[in-house]
């Protein structure tokens, strides 16, 4: 790609109708001779550093197909597709040839600009940002149709394509839920009659309930069409689910890619298996979630070896000289293959020669490609062992008892809680799930005493603290002793101008004991970081290593509850996996009671001993975690229940 | 999506520039007296005259040479700016924080004073201000900082508000810390970088400001050596001698750009903690 194409297309943003501008060529229909898309060498730098941010990216999607680009954060899948439609950030270069619907387009701006919108339609991450919002929803997406074409038909065909209402057309965006949103968002990106679709996390920022509608929705519509499909996620099950094929990446690169049948079968490489280990299932609870220990590497850092080899078990010798080439590793077992086959369960083992895979030829479609070199000789996984929740003295004392908890927000229409009441015994882990909306949020800060409940009583250690302002100084101190938090977003959840040991140290004198020097050093350690990590400030630190800190200093006064607010709903699989697991161990060391707050029924099941469901502000199940998961009474659990991904191609049917 | 990181470099160009124009300010206010004895000397017969032999940027109409004019002005313009800069930034800072940390009453009474200083026409203050007590160049200075305060005031809550609910300051409330301990150590190093921003944009406003007190006669008699009284002095001598009046103005906004982008890149340096994230 020229530098020229780079630079003019530097733009990230996109239009408010999530459509990318308006197709002069109105491509109505697809169905071209060579429709498409073909990526070959794909690399991404960034010239004023010399860095290189991924590399050697080859990939093709036929019309009708779908494929999914599988990555955790820093692996370089949304730099792919950036780079491919044109939208790279500015600063980062792109070389390699791009052909999308038979037209090359890596050096040419105004092809680019002809397809966007018409042959190429992009559906981004966030509905709630990017409709205009003080434009109705008709006109945006008829910014998208082609020139000529009639919107007062075309829009009502649109919307009800993708199952709204013709007169959603005259609402404002803020008039419609996030899931009407997303799908006015595809309708806009269906405007211009796209044959290419490219989804970017179209889901993320969606309820489980509602993702699941969206992602069926988005799959019917690319069948129905013939599209060629590209989907962007961090979900293996996710993408299994929804897609024809399967691209693992990380640091940057292609680890592995196949049919989604197949990989969820039988993984070809160490790195893809990790990451799927790394997935809680919903229907089981497991001793240990596996992770795999340390972060994502820059791409640079690995520029030498396989990017996967310092993390990797199997590693050898080889793995580090030299960067192993994507190649054709086995024949993918015919269409008759049995897609329902149990996970961990070996397809044909080795006997197949690899076949090196040449250089400008695209991959073949029923072909395995891995770029481990020991793909052919990987030893099956250890099946994870099955983990009980561990039984609990029965005490008449808990830790916390709320009693009709009630809270109604100024301007709302309905009550955030609506007589919610629950107990944690000490030590007990209790679970409450919900979607967004159920009050699960205002539960767990008006027990932390951030919000003030308007009626009910909430008891932390038999001390009432239902009013936070009305308690006295040394009632407020010992509950705040008795209860910890932990916040969703480790990004705001650390002080920036503080470094981590000051954030420490304060946290150990506040609950009254006064650090020693040591003392941070050992509670850095005891959530699993290094001493040296004191004289860090949290903008040097990942995601996880940030929701450590946090959690390090909930518990510097080794409160009875710790307060869990999503604590690893915005982390990547293999981070979460970590914290999950953290969380476990500390829970046994200190013997402390958790309220675990998700939306999240997989990450609950391997943590709760209790559970219970919130809807819409009420509690609407509750008991032991098997028992509410494996035999939900409610409606609203067993719909939760369903939307959780499995992997199998029947799970959006 | 990742995003390429900041790389800190050596300083840029505009840094540089701007750190020898602060640093021949400072020089000259510090030694105008050594440098320029007889700045004021006034020289009748030559009268106004334009940029020649001996006076590189001409003369005023009582003959006095506008260079040395500008590096005497430079003693009482800048010192006088700074004070107003960081006396209403203290100010702000100190009503401004509890407003946004505590609300309440306290928000309350802070934004009805914010108001009515608002409401009352600055100048006409000023003017009463200076028949009461008669004029004066502290006077001046002090005037202007109880006028900028209220601004100051309203940008610190306003940032204080947009920190106050993240979940840092929640866990530091978690932890039962006092308010004034989350008020000074948590929220202000966050917000210091937008007080500090203002502060530099202040420092320019209180060039010009004291300049039109002086006028007033609020501030420096009129015929001293200051940049502001200069080019108010000297404004209508536009046509006789251009750099008379540029001259003064340059230095003005010459100052005040430098101090901006000093600023700018010494927070870059020092903190880089990532605003976002």
């Amino acid at each position: 790609m020229g530098e020229r194409e780079a630079r003019s297309s530097g733009r990230t943003g996109v239009d408010a109708s999530g459509a990318q501008g308006v197709g002069p060529a109105g491509a109505q229909g697809a169905g071209r001779a060579g429709a498409g898309i073909a990526v070959e060498g794909l690399t991404v730098r960034q010239p004023a550093t010399g860095r290189t941010l991924l590399s050697g990216v080859t990939f093709e999607v036929a019309p009708g197909e779908s494929v999914a680009i599988v990555g955790e954060s820093g692996s370089g899948k949304s730099l792919t597709v950036r780079a491919m439609l044109g939208l790279l950030p500015r600063g980062l270069e792109a070389a390699g040839t791009v052909r999308i619907a038979g037209e090359r387009v890596d050096d040419d701006p105004r092809a680019r600009a002809r397809q966007r919108g018409g042959v190429v339609s992009l559906l981004m991450q966030d509905p709630f940002t990017l409709l205009n919002p003080l434009r109705r929803v008709g006109r945006q997406i008829a910014d998208g149709l082609p020139r000529g074409a009639d919107a007062k038909a075309e829009v009502p065909r649109l919307l009800a394509e993708v199952g709204l209402p013709a007169d959603v057309a005259g609402r404002y965006p803020f008039q419609l839920s996030g899931g009407m949103r997303q799908r006015v968002g595809l309708a806009a990106a269906l405007a211009g009659g796209p044959s290419v679709l490219v989804a970017d996390e179209p889901t993320t920022a969606l309820d489980a309930t509602t993702q699941r509608e969206v992602l069926a929705l988005v799959r019917r519509v690319q069948r129905e069409r013939h599209m060629a499909f590209v989907l962007i996620t961090h979900d293996l099950r996710l993408a299994f689910s929804t897609c024809d094929r399967v691209m693992v990446m990380y640091a940057g690169r292609l680890m592995e890619a196949g049919g989604a049948a197949a990989v969820r079968r039988e993984q070809l490489h160490p790195y893809t298996r990790a990451l799927l280990a790394a997935e809680p299932p919903a229907d089981r609870r497991l001793a240990v979630i596996p992770a795999v220990a340390g972060s994502v590497p820059a791409h640079d850092a690995v520029a030498d070896r396989c990017a996967f080899a310092d993390r990797c078990a199997l590693a050898v010798a080889e793995c580090r000289d030299g960067v192993p080439e994507l190649r054709a590793v086995r024949h993918a077992p015919g269409p008759s293959a049995d897609v329902s086959a149990v996970r961990g369960e070996s397809g044909p083992s080795a006997g197949v020669p690899a076949v090196r895979h040449e250089p400008g030829v695209p991959a073949v479609r029923d072909v395995r490609l891995s770029a481990c070199l020991r793909a052919t000789e990987l030893p099956a996984p250890p099946a994870p062992e099955p983990g009980v929740a561990p039984a609990l003295p029965v005490t008449a004392d808990p830790v916390l008892r709320v009693r009709e908890l009630r809270r109604t927000f100024a301007g709302a229409r309905r009550p955030a809680l609506d007589g919610v009441s629950l107990t944690v015994a000490p030590g007990e882990v209790v679970g409450v799930v919900g979607e967004s909306g159920s009050g699960k949020t205002t539960l767990a800060r008006c027990v932390a005493g951030l919000e003030r409940p308007d009626a009910g009583t909430i008891l932390l250690g038999g001390a009432d603290c239902s009013d936070y302002g009305r308690m006295g100084r040394d009632a407020v101190r010992q509950a705040r002793r008795t209860a910890q938090m932990i916040f969703q977003d480790p990004y705001s959840t650390l002080n920036p101008a503080r470094t981590v040991g000051a954030a420490l140290g304060e946290a150990l004198w506040a609950d009254g004991r006064p650090a020693a020097p040591d003392d941070v050093a050992r509670l850095l350690e005891s959530v699993g970081l290094g001493r040296d990590m004191a004289g860090m400030r949290p903008a040097g630190l990942s995601g996880g290593e940030r929701q450590r800190v946090a959690i390090a200093r909930a518990v510097a006064g080794e409160p009875r509850l710790l307060i869990c607010d999503e604590p690893v709903s915005a982390l990547d699989v293999s981070v979460q996996a970590q914290i999950l697991g953290l969380l476990a161990e500390l829970r046994e060391r200190l013997s402390m009671a958790m309220l675990f707050i998700t939306h999240d029924l997989a990450v609950v099941r391997q943590i709760a001993d209790r559970i219970y469901v919130l809807e819409s502000g009420r509690c609407v199940e509750t008991g032991p975690a098997e028992q509410v998961l494996d035999a939900p009474t409610h409606p609203y659990t067993r719909a939760l229940l369903a939307s959780v991904p499995d992997g199998s191609s029947g799970w959006l049917a | 999506m990742t995003r390429p990181s900041r790389v800190v470099t050596r300083p840029p160009v505009s840094v540089v520039t701007a750190l020898a124009i602060l640093l021949a300010v400072a020089v000259a206010a510090a030694f105008a007296p050594w440098l320029v004895p007889d700045a004021t000397g006034q020289d009748l017969m030559l009268g106004i005259s334009g940029p020649g032999p001996g006076h590189p940027l001409g003369t005023d109409d009582l003959g006095r040479d506008v260079l040395e004019l500008l590096v005497a002005g430079a003693r009482t313009a800048v010192p006088g700016a700074l004070c107003v800069a960081a006396g209403s930034m203290l100010i702000g800072n100190l009503v401004g924080l509890p407003a946004g940390y505590l609300g309440g009453w306290v928000d309350a009474l802070a934004m009805r004073w914010a108001d009515l200083m608002f409401s009352l026409p600055a100048l006409l203050v000023a003017i009463v201000v200076a028949g009461v007590l008669g004029g004066g160049y502290g006077l001046a200075i002090a005037v202007l900082v109880v006028l900028f305060a209220p601004t100051d005031t309203r940008v610190v809550r306003g940032a204080v508000l947009e920190q106050r609910h993240r979940p840092y300051v929640e866990a530091a409330q978690l932890k039962n810390l006092s308010a004034w301990r989350i008020m000074t150590r948590h929220v202000w190093p966050n917000i210091a970088p937008v007080a500090l921003a203002n502060a530099f944009l202040n420092f320019a406003y209180a060039l010009v400001s004291l300049a039109s007190l002086s006028f007033l006669g609020l501030g420096v008699p009129a015929g001293s050596p200051d940049w502001g009284r200069t080019l108010s002095d000297n404004r209508t001598q536009l046509l006789a001698n251009p750099w008379a009046v540029i001259a003064p103005g340059l230095a003005i906004i010459a100052t005040a750009a430098a101090l901006n982008i000093v600023g700018d890149w010494l927070y870059e340096r020092v903190d880089r903690r990532g605003r976002t994230r």
